[in-house]
């Protein structure tokens, strides 16, 4: 095999990985877009909240220290103890689903059959509130996260690709990991939407409202239901971003890359949320590899969106999204 | 065909028991206006009662004060032999009142089967994780529920489209599978919003075959609005009739026919 | 098998005139009934499946012992009833177990099984009840039984009614209703001690014995009964297994009426002989996909059944992506290249046949499968011409899909086309055992094993049909096609008539070269004694519909679609064709069509203008459109018309319409010349 090629392989199966991770993040878009057509701009936020709570309660740290020592002259930081990565996983969950509770308690409850863009506007807000809320609970240093997964170059496949190559590929095993939990995880979401009795009452209110009612189901249920899973999988895209990069302000800034992904796979479609990222973290990666040196690198920042525009004159509903039927 | 089937079903008398539901003097106010003035009337167990009355008369609006999706400013509602306190849509839906609408509600995007499927939400009990270890009593349950919707499909003859998109489906077809839908809940008290509106002469015969069927078959306490005095009158036990949201007649179709307030009402208006 | 054209041995072919009979074939069969062969089955098939049904989603099934079971139960049943030897008892359903099981229970009891059109109105189901006194009537369910109820003061003769759906009959009056299962019920809990009675009436059977009696639907004149003996059937369904070689493990899917004879013989006669298991669809909207469930090995339907099919798939492809629309038109082409000769065994080139088979790995199969052909390896159609595009689609496509001439009186089978000698254009040749003949009238005779007995209580109308020899009169016209030894079908023998200038008038074939475009459901062509041809059309409302559709075109109805200009334009198209085409012919030159009204409503059974098997009913349409004929022929450029319809449910109305009268240029030689307009 030429070299070039063999780098390319590389640069592909890291493209790969990297798309997972997109994908992750992308999931939480779908999830709440198809239950309650909300475009949730704050899911970004809600993988680097759960992060930052997630590494708090591992280290026993004190949530809004600095308030409360502000407010009573104390200096408390740390409770001193450390919480075990599994307990505290479950720990996080529970503030999330608490975190879906409320949002919906506070806001969406107030908001229901209110225009679309008002319902963007009113995620924006929270994205704001919770950036602030963490910021306030956790202290806005950079933190490092380390849940026990398993991290740097997978040595077997370097061994083998060196021996037959002469090359070895560099492919962290966090990556690994982060590919099979994302197709975990797709899977159990399919499975729950199409077998499970709160999956179809899901899709019964994504579809619509007042019959859902008629057949009694709850809305305000579903929806903190709905909200809780995209706590979930932030929380999930929060242990692999954090876990790799740190747990830092500017996770919340992948949410901007998940855009792109979304109007890849389309807004509706589950199975589309992960070819799309897998699309973008490949496409941007081997764009980078051809064509970087040539324009002076930096693509990376916006290969993404140009695909995206591609996609938008051609194929506005996405790969996989609804078709868009225009009745005459 | 409606015709036949009417007149053995009247020979045969239906099987009407005691009182299941009571609305006293039910008041209904939107903002300075008033949808419905001061109406009651009752529901008798098994028995197909009607509302009737010319369009904008409130019958809509009873129907919704009925299944939850409206509340009432005056008056009480009793079920079952209890006074019903204001509830959502979706607890009334609980309690087993279950209902069409006028204009259709399905979900356009899941097929035949998962619509209906929906419908047996108020007896599907196992929790999130029972269903997720997919073991021994969700299993039974979810078999059980899906023989009990299979033989709904079977009872309106919808076999055919059991797996295809709602929103594929004709308008006749529609207002079959939400009638499915409803009566895969086994509901105590059936609503049904015009469920012949926008129908040709033979899809409301069909129609009207099903909802005799229903009453007769499974006992089905049904509630019907419609605009179509003709399709009304063979087809119930009792009719109430409304004009400008007051009663202004109950009884069986016979003694509604020969009260003179329906008569005026149904003279001075132009119907169809 | 006989392989060769020709000479063939075992039967033979008797040309114009001149006879030459040999020795009737008997088959040698032990079985004298088909309880006799139940019997034989579920010994020897015991725990195969002999019938499927789908019932609430799911395909239920029954062993051959089983269904044994089931229709012993049923007869015990019966006999509780008081039904004698000799009974007759109707049966009324879509294809279901459960009536297949009540004409062999009926067979048990020494009773004639006599299966009805279940959806012929209520003076129809009458007269055949009344004509066969029947003492007991199986039926589907409440609305058979509202329509027998309707008219019980004519049938005196008519004691029980069973119903097999028990839905809305919970009110009715039981004294003489009763429940299938509870039938069945009494006959389970009645065993012991009507056994003896049963294994009594079932050794009397004999190859006399009447098997069944299928009335005829008839083109005039009221339906007849015809009697076909279990020799009959039996003989028929040996020969014709052993001609195609059906075996145990086929697989039928049961949805023609089963008061056609076709039904009974190959649900009953054939499944039976060979022991293969039948299949009934859930509802008959299904069959479409109860059909792919299935994956039939032997499949017949008529053409109109593989036609709208063909459409379908046209109108799929339609909305299809380019890319799509390219690779099956590529490998659709290349199908109908080589696809009819692999099919037959011929020769053909390696690459060719590569090219197929990946054809078939992205094309024709996943086509096939979702068509319900993916296993089909013998397919029959019958009862009128198929369009020849139609059949060789289907044959390119790997289904060995052949025609047979067949008739009640024959029990099915006159003649029928052996593998590796399929065409468009015949019917086969004698089926084994048959002789045909041609009379120099031009109509065909037969006789053979399957030859009925008579017409039950109709003597005249017997000897009118069959001859003291045993020969038939089909009542078609045809001939024996010289080179192939196959014979042509051109018409109804009385339909063939001749026009002013005394050259042959032969509306059918006009007819059907018209109907082979998807655009024309119905055609009627006239021309007898007169100087030139016309015809009245049904557009396809599917094909026609879609058509509009994509082109914006907005209708509300079938009359209203049927008059759109550009509708009547392109019918006018359609018409031309045929004329250049039939302008080739120098037989048939004069047929071509001149004038021609596209009907403001399409022909219907219930108005009586089609048989419920849709053959066209020509003597009713002339007399009630007398009106639009008169047009036709009088120059008039439109006529404003009302016509008498009934509904489903047997109500009547009317609708009124002005409809246009098309000219259609005709051709000389094949070139197309252009008339003087008016």
């Amino acid at each position: 095999m030429p070299d070039q090629l063999i780098f390319a392989t590389e640069v592909f199966l890291n493209g790969l990985m990297a798309g997972v991770l997109y994908a992750l993040v992308a999931l939480g878009f779908v999830l709440i877009y198809k239950a309650s057509g909300i475009f949730n701009y704050a899911q970004g936020v809600m993988a680097l909240f759960a992060a930052l709570t997630l590494v708090g309660i591992m280290k026993g740290q004190v949530p809004f220290a600095h308030l409360i020592n502000a407010v009573f002259g104390t200096h408390v930081h740390y409770f001193g103890w450390n919480v075990p990565a599994l307990v505290a996983i479950v720990l996080t969950m529970l503030v999330m689903v608490g975190l879906a509770w409320a949002v919906n308690e506070i806001v969406f409850k107030h908001l229901v059959n209110q225009e679309p863009i008002l319902l963007f506007m009113a995620t924006i807000g929270i994205a704001y509130f919770l950036e602030g809320i963490g910021d306030m609970m956790w202290g806005s240093e950079i933190k490092k996260l380390d849940v026990g997964l398993p991290q740097g170059i997978n040595l077997w496949i370097d061994n083998v690709t060196y021996n037959a190559f002469g090359y070895g590929f560099f492919i962290d095993n966090l990556d690994i990991v982060a590919t099979v939990v994302a197709a975990v995880l797709v899977f159990t979401l399919i499975v729950f939407a199409q077998y499970t009795k709160q999956g179809r009452a899901m899709r019964a209110v994504a579809d619509d409202h007042q019959a859902a009612l008629s057949v009694g189901i709850s809305l305000n249920f579903i929806w903190v239901m709905v909200w809780s899973l995209a706590g979930f999988v932030a929380l999930v895209a929060g242990i692999m971003w954090g876990t790799k990069s740190g747990v830092q302000f500017s996770l919340s800034l992948i949410a901007l890359k998940a855009l792109p992904v979304l109007m890849l796979g389309g807004f509706t479609s589950i199975p589309g949320a992960i070819v799309g990222g897998l699309i973008i973290g490949v496409g941007e990666k081997l764009f980078e590899f051809a064509i970087g040196p040539m324009v002076g690198g930096a693509t990376e920042n916006w290969f993404a969106y140009v695909l995206a525009l591609v996609f938008l004159v051609f194929r506005p509903q996405g790969l996989f999204g609804e078709k868009i039927i225009e009745r005459v | 065909m409606a015709n036949g089937v009417r007149a053995q079903a009247a020979a045969g008398g239906g099987i009407v028991g005691d009182v299941v539901l009571e609305m006293e003097n039910i008041i209904l106010r939107f903002g300075g206006v008033t949808a419905i003035k001061d109406i009651s009337f009752d529901i008798r167990r098994g028995e197909i009662r009607a509302i009737i009355g010319p369009n904008g008369a409130g019958k809509s609006s009873m129907l919704n004060v009925i299944s939850g999706f409206y509340h009432p400013q005056e008056g009480q509602i009793w079920y079952k032999g209890r006074e019903r306190p204001a509830m959502k849509p979706y607890e009334v839906a609980l309690q087993g009142i279950a209902r069409t609408f006028q204009n259709i509600a399905l979900f356009e995007g899941m097929t035949v089967l998962d619509n209906i499927m929906t419908g047996r939400i108020r007896q599907m009990k196992s929790g999130l994780l029972a269903q997720a270890l997919w073991k021994g009593k969700a299993e039974r349950e979810e078999t059980e529920n899906r023989e009990s919707v299979e033989r709904i499909i079977d009872f309106l003859e919808i076999q055919h489209i059991r797996k295809t998109p709602v929103g594929r489906l004709p308008y006749g077809l529609k207002k079959r599978v939400e009638l499915a839908r409803a009566l895969a809940a086994e509901p105590s008290i059936l609503l049904l919003d015009e469920p012949m509106a926008g129908m040709n002469v033979e899809e409301k015969e069909d129609m009207s075959r099903f909802v005799l069927d229903v009453n007769d078959e499974f006992g089905t306490t049904i509630v019907l609005i419609e605009h179509d005095m003709g399709v009304v009158m063979d087809l119930s036990d009792r009719v109430v009739v409304m004009d400008y949201g007051r009663k202004i007649g109950d009884g069986t179709p016979d003694e509604v026919r020969r009260n003179q307030d329906v008569i005026d009402a149904y003279l001075g208006v132009s119907h169809d | 098998m006989v392989k060769s054209a020709m000479p063939r041995q075992g039967w033979d072919i008797a040309d114009k005139g001149g006879v030459e009979v040999s020795e009737p074939m008997h088959a040698s069969s032990q079985y004298l009934s088909i309880p006799a062969i139940l019997r034989r089955n579920a010994e020897t098939y015991a725990d195969k499946p002999a019938y499927r049904e789908k019932d609430l989603g799911i395909w239920q099934s029954w062993t051959w012992s089983q269904a044994e079971r089931e229709i012993e139960s049923l007869a015990i049943g019966f006999l509780d009833l008081g039904v004698s030897e000799g009974d007759f008892i109707a049966i009324a359903g879509r294809n279901r177990p459960h009536f297949y099981w009540s004409m062999v229970a009926a067979q048990m009891v020494g009773a004639i099984p006599v299966p009805i059109y279940h959806d012929s109105a209520a003076d129809e189901m009458a007269y055949v009840l009344d004509h066969c006194g029947a003492c007991l009537a199986v039926v589907e369910d409440q609305e058979q039984i509202d329509k027998i109820l309707d008219v019980q003061e004519q049938l005196s003769r008519l004691k029980h009614m069973i119903y097999v759906d028990s839905r809305g009959m919970r009110k009715y009056d039981h004294a003489r209703l009763h429940q299938f299962s509870h039938v069945q019920d009494v006959g389970r809990s009645k065993r012991d001690e009507l056994t003896g009675e049963l294994e009594a009436r079932r050794s009397r059977l004999d190859y006399s014995s009447t098997c069944v009696m299928l009335y005829t639907s008839g083109t005039t004149g009221k339906p007849k009964g015809v009697v076909l003996s279990n020799r009959n059937i039996i003989e028929s369904s040996i020969a014709s297994c052993k001609f195609d070689g059906l075996g145990q493990n086929e697989e039928v899917l049961a949805y023609l009426p089963m008061a056609w004879v076709g039904d009974f013989m190959f649900s009953i006669g054939q499944a039976f002989w060979s022991g293969f298991c039948v299949n009934c669809p859930e509802s008959a909207d299904t069959m479409q996909m109860n059909l792919r469930e299935i994956g039939p090995t032997y499949y017949f339907a008529p053409p109109r059944v593989f036609e709208m099919q063909l459409t379908n798939v046209m109108i799929r492809m339609e909305d299809a992506g380019i890319l799509k629309k390219r690779i099956f038109g590529f490998f659709m082409d290349h199908a109908k290249k080589v696809g009819p000769a692999i099919l037959d065994r011929k020769r053909v080139g390696g690459w060719d046949r590569l090219k197929y088979w990946l054809g078939n790995l992205i094309v024709y199969g996943p086509l096939k499968d979702t068509l319900g052909f993916g296993r089909v390896r013998l397919g029959y159609t019958a009862g009128e011409a198929i369009g020849p595009e139609i059949f060789e689609f289907y044959r390119s496509l790997g289904i060995n899909l052949k025609q047979l001439y067949g008739q009640t009186e024959a029990s099915v089978f006159v003649t029928i086309q052996p593998d590796g000698e399929v065409r468009a254009d015949t019917v086969g040749v004698p089926a084994p055992g048959v002789q045909v003949k041609v009379a120099d009238s031009g109509e065909v005779f037969y006789r053979g094993p399957g030859t009925f007995v008579e017409y039950y209580k109709n003597p005249e109308s017997t000897a009118k049909t069959k001859d003291a020899d045993g020969w038939v009169a089909t009542g078609d016209a045809g001939f024996m096609d010289g080179t192939t030894g196959h014979l042509k079908i051109i018409d109804r023998a009385k339909d063939v008539g001749k026009m002013s200038s005394g050259k042959m008038f032969a509306p059918k074939y006009v007819e059907n070269k018209l109907k082979f475009f998807p655009d024309i459901l119905e055609a009627v062509v006239f021309g007898n004694q007169r100087e030139e041809c016309t015809a009245f059309m049904n557009i396809d409302l599917n094909a026609v519909g879609n058509w509009a559709e994509r082109n914006n075109i907005g209708y509300a109805s079938y009359q209203e679609l049927a008059s759109h200009p550009r509708v009547l334009e392109t019918i006018r198209e359609h018409v031309e064709e045929v004329n250049l085409s039939l302008s080739e012919d120098p037989m048939l030159a004069h047929s071509q069509i001149h004038r021609f009204i596209v009907l403001h409503k399409e022909l219907d059974a219930d108005d009586g203008e089609i048989t419920r098997t849709r053959k066209v009913r020509r003597g009713v349409i002339s007399e009630k459109y007398e009106d639009l004929l008169g047009a036709l022929y009088d120059g008039s450029r439109e006529i404003y018309t009302t016509t008498e319809v009934t509904y489903e449910d047997g109500r009547k109305g009317s609708i009124s319409a002005t409809l246009k009268i098309m000219d259609a240029a005709v051709a000389l030689d094949g070139k197309m010349e252009h008339m003087a307009a008016g």
